[in-house]
């Protein structure tokens, strides 16, 4: 495609959005926003810090770096501390043993964010070797990093890098190479300084800062921190969500990238009717870069920090004015800034992208295990309206014959936005309610919002009030802002205390109205205050232990979903798995819930754009994401709906939701044809729910997620690095979603060298090859990778709770050598069981016309056990010449039947594939099956 | 003769073995299949109904489906597309999706969806079924009592229809002469005016001359006169500040429609609530709207009056009198033609297929629920009230879903949307009344109206004959009715 057309249209849709909804005015721009604009005006070589008592100090390289120049108030602290498997850690903090003038106090550090394991995996570093490095005029310090790795500190200019050993001392990954680092360091504001406001002020020594009516008094006067970062050998930078844009990231500056061109910005924020093609800022933030070039290299940076970020990928001759000197390998520069906070970053050397995935989350954790119901299909809308709604719509999908698992109540359900409470007269029963939806397997999810509503009579509220749990505003009153109740007030999730405080009100004493079948939705968590700048808390209002706003404001959210879970959690005793779906995040979240890509809007943009953003966010550590399949805003013509549907229920987590506004949109509103093509797409979830499974399990193991962008499965295939309108579920499922109304034709990259079969027709496509494929209206384009396994379950139920004692089908798709793998894992679907032992997980390997199946699980000696009555019905070969009338199964010596079938029962086309009928062999046990 | 004894054993022995095969069908009927199916699964090797396959019958019920469509599988979960059959003895029998089998819920009320083990259900159809027949009783009941209402109702609606058309006829004719009657008053009338005319001028030219005597000061107030004529049409303009005003209210104050509305400079509260509103549309100053009462009236003189009224007017002279009749007969006219319109359109309307809806012409219906008044005119229009605020539901479109539903559409508009609309469904009722009004989508409201002109006689049989087959097999399963 030519780069001008996606401008183009991009700036078409701008216009026309701008008009109707999205409200750029009322958002700061990076020329509005001092630290931002500040930080961009500097040129390179501007930095001029060099590192001083270089030493080893509990194992971390520690030293002191100061300013060539007077102009330092105080000293900086830098130490490097190197863990297992490639990681690199780099902190810069202020010096607070400095005497005069000391620091008026501590920057913030985001706590809670790594977990323990993490620090256990430091490797103590034993000694520093200082070389001159080819040519260069002044020393640098090196250390061991890991296999084949070195961390460089270059002392003049300053520069930390790590070299690749292998390739002849490439770097991989360096800070500050072009001397961009800048810390602004904290200040004690003097009586008489003026307050002043001069628009425009290149310096920002303002104290006060003025956005629209709102008023930041910077106490501490400007703080920010800004750096560069390069990439070598990277064809491409992705990751940094939230942004509605593309998979590889676009430049912000340089060559053809247009003057006024915004950085990235990271800063959660509530914004209505959001636009597509954009680098604004959304409802999460996750400062992690993922980088990867040719021959499948890639490499990872991550600044934990939860202060506004704004980050700049510079493209071809950003710095063509510098006149520095071009470094000599290729690169991808980019250039961070922060408002606020500390220098806490993480390297990661990869060297595939799967690597740099497990290890950033071997630092901010795996996502955890979610309960089989979750991952099924969720019924939402704002809002179903009184119980006897609830009733009929789910008394409609059994009519229908359409499975879902959970049902969700929006804002309305509550007694005037009071959460924890029910509205008297819509939802007079709603135990009792629960319980029948709990009597068919499903389950109901209710929503709790951090704002919490300023009624006296209100419990929560007095007791949130008289215990001073509320986040306070700068002149330490309770902060008032407005949102759904009205004057709300927001508690102040950093402090542990409030956390254990807000998890016990899940419980069923406390959350009257509440069954063991209820899970929480938190919205409305960057926090969103109607009233606020941006919409969001001012900057200056104050957290738990004087810390600013400012600091913290990313994670915000990120600490409330932590407290819900944890509610949940404790709910449970501790051995049900919480469901919490969460707007905002923040790296970690993924420990605590899935998270969506919020407020989308129902056009065929933004049904193309949720592929980037959930690939993103899984990149990111993020696994469990989903997009509203719909979309929010506005009524989807039956077509987009349906593809929708269809692309939808491929997501990680699958849930339809509407605005209040919208028509009714139920999957059987919509006429016979459509009902059927929704119930399709959504029955062919529920088969594929082992599969998903056992790759959601794989994610909390290693952190890889269960959809992932083609170049993860196939790193040195450069056709698809600009590949983000397809993806891979796991290794063995391609995607291929239509964007487009009417389509006749889908053009879909297949990677690799082995064949792809369609998973309805089992029809074979070549790899490495673009096809020109028919588009179907039954469903999108969607293959089977030869050489593997995957398990379904074909028949079909109300819920995902009936299907547990459903048999199995596995597809074998066979590759050119006729074999293929793959793997199942189950467990009981819901409690902590598993990390005892009590599960099973199979690995099946077709090789020379055997099917194997092998014990994955440890033979624990463990108390716990989990048992399943299940079989195996039906085995299909894909890619098998049909003749074998007969198979063998070992050890029961047992002959079955091999006949022709269908690839699938419902929805399956084409032409009938070798099935082994009835072989009847139990899921938990170890045999063989010989075709003869 | 051989032939003819071999012939004889033949058929018997056939007649035997049909004998032994039929009462094995029916005493071993195959799980989940309908009685009138039994046939088709008699063969040996038997057909997907799609045509797709055959198979034999050890795999029919075997639990592995090999017919896409679900024949072979009717009594368990193997296909997707399948249906289960519960006889349901004592109460109705019902076609399950076979998603429903054995998946540990109980969904026939005489359990056979459930025998796989894992969970007991007891045979409930007994109870069911009387409370059904009950409740199938009663509402019978109420059919019939309604049916016999709504033929009366049919009965009047054709004779109150008859009798408007009488009126109709008779205002036609009313008119034709009363416009008889108006064009001689008129002519009358003109021609005494042209008499006055005539005088009027006469008096003035006497007048005239009588002022030329006393010459030119005449003309001077004339040009002074007719310059402040001409000064007030060039200050027209300022004269109207009020438009200007008004404009520049809107301009502040009202919503305005190209999005680039301006939240800098309001209140902190005025603000949330001006943010929140995006979302929800609320606005933030209602639009109040006075229910005014309804305009519609009958107009009682539809009548021409005998005589034309009073005529002893004390300075009556004749001029005054035609012209008081001309304007008296013109405003009977202007009556009737209006009585003759509405006429005309009220018989204009679909009154259904037994003109059984005539009566709700003229009427309305209100229900209250919780804060808010819904009122419903049938043929006219809809709205909700909270207090002194009306908001239109819509204005009367058609009936639907043959003479099922009444719909009103094109209501006051909705934040974000088309205007407002209400569906009216009927059901039978002894009594015509509005009940229910939900809003399942935003401004799609949703009512329910109970009213014996929808107790259809049909409907009726289909209930009677419903209750007779449940009675039938309630006597084979060997209970009685108490």
């Amino acid at each position: 495609m030519k780069p001008l057309a996606p401008l183009l249209l991009s700036l078409l849709f701008l216009t026309s959005q701008t008009v109707l909804s999205f409200k750029r005015e009322e958002f700061r721009n990076c020329h509005q926003t001092p630290f931002c604009k500040r930080s961009r005006a500097r040129s390179p070589g501007a930095c001029t810090l060099t590192p001083h008592s270089i030493s080893i100090s509990n194992g971390d390289l520690t030293a002191t770096l100061l300013s060539k120049n007077d102009d330092q108030i105080r000293p900086l602290i830098l130490s490097l501390s190197v863990y297992q498997d490639g990681i690199l850690r780099l902190k810069i903090d202020e010096d607070y043993d400095h005497p005069d003038p000391a620091a008026p106090k501590r920057r913030f550090q985001v706590p809670d964010v790594i977990v323990p394991e993490f620090e256990s995996k430091k490797l103590w570093l034993p000694r520093l070797s200082t070389e001159t490095v080819g040519g260069e005029s002044s020393p640098s310090t090196v250390v061991y990093l890991s296999d084949g790795y070195d961390a460089v500190l270059r002392h003049d200019p300053f520069e930390i890098y790590i070299r690749d050993k292998k390739s002849g001392n490439q770097k991989l990954i360096s800070l500050n190479s072009h001397q961009l680092f800048d810390f602004e360091q904290l200040r004690v504001k003097q009586e008489k300084q003026d307050s002043d406001y001069t628009e425009d002020s290149g310096s920002d020594d303002n104290w006060e800062e003025r956005f629209r009516s709102h008023t930041d008094k910077r106490p501490y006067g400007p703080q920010s921190i800004s750096f560069d970062v390069s990439f070598y050998n990277a064809e491409f930078v992705s990751g940094i969500p939230e942004h509605a844009t593309s998979l590889a990231l676009k430049p912000t500056r340089g060559l053809g990238v247009e003057k006024d061109s915004e950085p990235y910005r990271l800063f959660n924020l509530d914004v209505f009717e959001y636009l597509n093609e954009s680098p604004f800022g959304l409802y999460g933030s996750i400062p992690l870069m993922i980088s990867h070039g040719k021959e499948g290299r890639s490499a990872g940076f991550f600044w934990l920090n939860a202060a506004e970020m704004q980050i700049d990928v510079l493209g071809d001759g950003w710095d063509a004015e510098s006149g520095i000197e071009l470094v000599k390998q290729k690169s991808i520069d980019t250039f961070w800034m922060s408002e606020a906070g500390i220098v806490d970053a993480f390297f990661f050397v990869g060297p595939g992208p799967k690597d740099v995935v497990k290890q950033y989350t071997s630092v901010t954790g795996r996502p955890s295990m979610p309960q089989l119901f979750s991952i099924a299909y969720h019924q939402c809308r704002w809002n179903y309206r009184d119980e006897e709604d609830v009733a009929n719509v789910d008394a409609k999908f059994d009519e229908h014959d359409i499975p879902y698992d959970v049902l969700w109540l929006d804002i309305e359900h509550t007694d005037g936005k009071r959460y924890f409470t029910w509205d008297p007269v819509l939802f007079p029963n709603p135990e009792e309610m629960q319980k029948k939806l709990a009597a068919k397997g499903r389950h109901m999810v209710t929503i709790v919002d951090p704002h919490i509503k300023r009624d006296d009579s209100f419990s929560l509220h007095k007791e949130a009030t008289e215990k001073g749990y509320y986040v306070k505003d700068s002149s330490e009153k309770d902060f008032d802002g407005w949102c759904w109740p009205g004057s709300s007030s927001y508690l102040d999730m950093v402090n542990p205390e409030i956390r254990s405080w807000w998890g016990d009100k899940f419980s069923y004493e406390n959350y009257v109205g509440s069954t063991p079948s209820l899970y929480i939705w938190n919205d409305m968590n960057e926090p969103s205050v109607f009233n606020g700048p941006e919409v969001t808390m001012p900057r200056d209002a104050l957290h738990h232990g004087g810390i600013e706003h400012r600091e913290l404001h990313n994670a915000y959210g990120y600490y409330f979903h932590m407290a819900t879970s944890n509610g949940l959690l404790k709910r449970g005793g501790g051995n049900d798995r919480p469901f919490v779906l969460s707007r905002a995040f923040f790296p970690g979240s993924q420990r605590y819930g899935s998270v969506w890509t919020g407020d989308n809007t129902a056009d065929w943009d933004h049904l193309r754009v949720s592929v980037p953003m959930i690939l993103t966010l899984g990149l990111t550590g993020i696994s469990f994401s989903g997009a509203d399949v719909g979309g929010f805003f506005g009524n989807p013509e039956p077509e987009l709906l349906v593809r929708w549907y269809q692309l939808g229920a491929f997501y990680p987590f699958f849930r339809a939701h509407a605005h209040q506004d919208t028509k009714r949109r139920e999957p059987w509103l919509f006429g016979e044809k459509n009902t059927r093509l929704i119930r399709e797409a959504i029955r062919v979830r529920y088969m594929l729910l082992p599969y998903y499974y056992t790759l959601f399990r794989e994610a909390n193991t290693t952190g890889l997620p269960v959809m992932r962008p083609l170049w993860m499965e196939f790193p040195s295939d450069e056709t698809t690095f600009s590949n983000d309108e397809a993806f891979m579920v796991g290794s063995s499922l391609l995607v291929q979603g239509i964007y487009t109304e009417r389509a006749k034709h889908a053009s879909v990259y297949l990677p690799g060298k082995e064949l792809w079969y369609d998973i309805r027709t089992g029809a074979t496509y070549k790899g490495g090859k673009t096809h020109k494929l028919v588009a179907s209206e039954e469903s999108v384009p969607a293959f089977q990778r030869a050489g593997t396994i995957i398990p379904r379950k074909d028949r079909l139920r109300r819920s995902s709770t009936q299907m547990v004692n459903d048999p199995y089908t596995l597809v074998i798709a066979l590759n050119s050598s006729q074999a293929a793998e793959g793997e199942l894992y189950i467990d009981d679907g819901k409690s902590y069981e598993f990390l005892q032992g009590a599960f099973i997980h199979r690995r099946f390997v077709f090789a020379n016309g055997k099917l194997t199946s092998i014990n994955l699980a440890p033979s624990s000696t463990s108390k716990s056990q989990f048992s399943s009555k299940c079989i195996i019905e039906r085995i299909i070969l894909l890619g098998y010449s049909p003749g074998p009338k007969n198979a063998l199964i070992e050890p029961a010596n047992q002959e079955v039947q091999v006949e022709l079938g269908p690839l699938m029962l419902e929805g399956g086309r084409g032409s009938s594939v070798v099935t082994i009928r009835k072989p009847a062999v139990q899921v938990s046990d170890d045999w063989t099956i010989k075709i003869l | 003769m051989e032939v003819n004894v071999l012939f004889l054993l033949f058929s018997l022995l056939i007649t035997i073995f049909s004998l032994i095969s039929s009462t094995k069908s029916s005493s071993i009927s195959i799980l989940g299949v309908t009685p009138q199916d039994e046939n088709y699964y008699q063969t040996e090797t038997i057909k997907c109904r799609n045509g797709s396959k055959k198979f034999n019958r050890a795999q029919l019920n075997d639990d592995f489906c090999d017919c896409p469509d679900g024949t072979d599988e009717p009594g368990t979960s193997a296909c997707p597309h399948g249906k289960f059959y519960c006889v349901n003895v004592g109460h109705l029998p019902v076609s399950l999706h076979s998603s429903k089998v054995n998946d540990g819920i109980c969904d026939c009320c005489d359990g056979s969806d459930e025998y796989d083990g894992e969970v007991k259900c007891p045979n409930a159809c007994w109870e069911a079924g009387k409370v059904t027949r009950h409740k199938l009783k009663k509402k019978i009941d109420i059919y019939k009592e309604g049916v016999t209402i709504r033929k009366r109702e049919v009965e009047r609606a054709k004779q109150a229809i008859a009798k408007d058309k009488e009126e109709l006829l008779k205002l036609k004719n009313n008119e034709k002469s009363l416009k008889g009657l108006v064009k001689k008053l008129k002519a009358h009338k003109e021609q005494i005016e042209k008499v006055e005319e005539k005088e009027r001028l006469v008096k003035e030219k006497e007048e005239m001359m009588k002022m030329a005597v006393d010459g030119k000061s005449d003309d001077e107030q004339k040009e002074s006169s007719s310059s402040t004529t001409l000064d007030s049409e060039s200050n027209g303009p300022s004269d109207e500040p009020s438009v200007d005003q008004k404009d520049e209210y809107e301009n502040t104050e009202g919503m305005p429609t190209d999005g680039s509305e301006s939240t800098e400079g309001l209140l902190r509260e005025e603000l949330g609530r001006h943010v929140a509103s995006r979302w929800t549309g609320e606005k933030t100053e209602h639009q109040v709207e006075e229910v005014s009462p309804n305009k519609y009236n009958h107009g009682d003189n539809n009548e021409i009056p005998e005589s034309t009224g009073d005529k002893d007017h004390e300075n009556s002279d004749d001029a005054n009198h035609v012209r008081k009749d001309y304007e008296d007969s013109t405003t009977r006219l202007s009556d009737i033609q209006e009585r003759i319109a509405s006429l005309t359109e009220k018989l204009k309307q679909d009154f259904g297929m037994e003109k059984e809806f005539y009566f709700f012409y003229d009427q309305c219906f209100e229900t209250k629920q919780d804060k808010y008044v819904y009122k419903v005119c049938p043929y006219k229009d809809a709205s909700q009230e909270e207090g002194y605020r009306k908001t239109r539901l819509g204005q009367w479109e058609k009936f639907e879903n043959s003479y099922g539903s009444m719909l009103f559409s094109n209501g006051d508009g909705c934040w974000n949307g088309p205007g407002r609309s209400l569906k009216v469904k009927l059901r039978c009722g002894l009594k015509t009344e509005l009940t229910d009004v939900n809003e399942p989508s935003r401004c799609e409201y949703v009512a329910l109206m109970s009213t014996p002109i929808h107790c259809l006689e049909g409907k009726l049989e289909e209930l009677e004959r419903k209750l007779e087959s449940m009675r039938s097999e309630q006597l084979q399963g060997g209970h009685d009715e108490l």
